[in-house]
């Protein structure tokens, strides 16, 4: 156990030196969007608000819309992080073929990256939360210790769905010569029908309930309600993301058995 | 025009030419790519008309602009991202590549302007499709519009000026990568720019309109075009636009001559 730790630990530190090198692309690929994305949405809703002098837009006053937007920021820090660029670049270069001898599997290898830039994500996460609370107090007036906590394993929970769909996004580099294009597109689906841009109570009614028969809401609108307070459905909401990531993974772990058959190890 | 000229021009015609032959050829190759393509593509048009219109169900008005003003702007932007993802976007992200392999050192030896070649040298075929796309929402919402017949010749010259323009500001942006280790995280400044400019200028607050209107006119790109086919008095916008291309393009000059300057090949 110690020894299985131990290759954990060395490889996210690998991780986290590869990420620190690179601080500039670091910030503007990661952290940069993130901001821009909610100064526009501020920018929007103030407008939108303003012109339409409505104190009142779907069950939201700005306050609250503005806040939903800060909370969006903050749980796309945790959860949206993951990419498959380099996965499907070593399978399409012939990397993995030292996984399949290594004492450390491929999946173990991405899945410790991903705890590593994990890591790092909740502490910007939480020092944004930080910072917001001392400049905007006003927009967390119902923040709780007990809201805030439900919302980070909510967040955690959905970081970790979105990791293992883009891990099979990835997977996809046996069949496929590139795969950006399906994590883009991932991307945006998951952006429209998570709430990041606009909060669901908006949607028309027949969308909005046909996206929770999806995990699209647990990417974004539920874990930003929970953490503005409205935790009711917390328990329901545990339960339904375990088990879409239960179903994630295996069928991930079907994908890597077809794809693995596929393999010819190129430029070995 | 003199002879020289126009040899010239059919020169750097004949070598376009044969790099949209290439890539055509390249794209064949990878069918599910290109198929990929196309519905990525698609996806992020949908979404962000989709947005918009769920948007004014909840109110009449966003700044002065009703619903139609708003998505014909939006389609007006689509057919700007249409033209980059076509002729300029992989370009953008093969240069840091280019600089970071030393690659670059064999465009700047061919018999050809060193920017075209750079910049001009990928054209995406899947993402030439989608015009059919991005044009029909623009000639159905300028319909709904009543654009009269003056609007609709200037058209199609307003979207390639925008497209001129946003690409002018990029092509300065991409040359800081001359003077980093590792350029990528350029790109992604590039496509939070777009993201900023893909909404109206009357969204943003007076401070942050004037930067991004007469510093960096990133606002212009679809709000000049859209303001003056709205009222053609409203022609302040449109000419700063073209006079924003000419200076862009000056400021190219050097920053790209001192970038070569600062470029040191990866294998010297």
């Amino acid at each position: 156990m110690a020894n299985w730790s131990l290759k954990w630990f060395q490889t996210m530190k690998v991780y986290w030196s590869n990420l620190f090198v690179y601080r500039t692309n670091f910030f503007l690929q990661t952290i940069g969007p993130l901001f821009v994305f909610l100064f526009i949405k501020l920018s929007l809703w103030t407008s939108i608000y303003l012109s339409s002098q409505k104190s009142i837009i779907g069950g939201y006053t700005l306050e609250e819309m503005l806040a939903y937007h800060l909370w969006i920021m903050v749980a796309s820090m945790i959860i949206l992080t993951s990419s498959s660029q380099n996965l499907s670049e070593d399978i399409r270069l012939g990397k993995i073929s030292s996984y399949l001898i290594y004492p450390f599997s491929f999946w173990e290898f991405h899945a410790s990256n991903f705890a590593a830039r994990q890591t790092v994500q909740v502490f910007i996460a939480l020092l944004t939360v930080f910072i917001l609370l001392i400049l905007l107090p006003t927009y967390f007036s119902n923040i709780s210790f007990l809201f805030f906590i439900q919302g980070l394993i909510l967040s955690l929970m959905a970081g970790f769905f979105w990791f293992s769909l883009n891990y099979i996004i990835g997977l996809m580099a046996f069949w496929l010569e590139e795969t950006w294009t399906l994590t883009v597109l991932t991307q945006v689906v998951t952006y429209f029908c998570s709430g990041a841009i606009i909060p669901l109570e908006l949607y028309p009614l027949w969308l909005k309930e046909a996206l929770f028969y999806t995990p699209f809401p647990y990417l974004g609108f539920v874990p930003v309600r929970t953490f503005m307070g409205e935790s009711l459905l917390f328990w329901q909401s545990v339960l339904v993301l375990l088990g879409w990531i239960l179903l994630i993974n295996l069928i991930s772990k079907l994908i890597w058995k077809k794809g693995i058959h596929l393999y010819t190890a190129a430029g070995m | 025009m003199s002879v020289s000229m126009i040899k010239n021009i059919r020169h750097y015609f004949s070598i376009y030419q044969s790099f949209i032959v290439t890539c055509f050829a390249e794209s064949m190759n990878f069918r599910m790519h290109f198929l990929l393509l196309i519905i990525m593509d698609l996806f992020f048009y949908v979404s962000a008309l989709a947005s918009v219109y769920i948007l004014y169900e909840h109110v009449p008005l966003i700044g002065s602009w009703n619903r139609e003003q708003f998505l014909f702007f939006i389609s007006i932007m689509l057919a700007v991202n249409q033209l980059t993802m076509t002729f300029v976007s992989e370009s953008f992200w093969q240069f840091p590549l280019l600089i970071r392999t030393g690659n670059l050192d064999f465009i700047l030896l061919k018999p050809a302007n060193a920017i075209f070649s750079t910049f001009f040298r990928y054209v995406r075929p899947g993402s030439m499709v989608n015009v059919i796309f991005t044009w029909s929402a623009t000639i159905y919402f300028g319909i709904q519009l009543d654009l009269n017949w003056f609007s609709w010749m200037i058209l199609p010259f307003l979207v390639f000026m925008g497209f001129f323009l946003q690409n002018s500001i990029e092509l300065v942006i991409s040359c800081s990568m001359f003077w980093m280790l590792e350029g990528t995280g350029i790109n992604f400044l590039r496509i939070e720019l777009q993201q900023l400019s893909r909404w109206p200028d009357f969204i943003y607050q007076s401070f942050v309109r004037r930067i991004l209107t007469l510093i960096l006119p990133i606002l212009l790109i679809g709000s000049a075009p859209a303001r003056f086919l709205f009222d053609f008095n409203d022609i302040y916008p449109l000419l700063g636009m073209g006079l924003a291309i000419i200076f862009f393009w000056i400021i190219l000059k050097f920053t790209w001559a001192a970038g070569l300057k600062a470029y040191e090949s990866a294998s010297s």
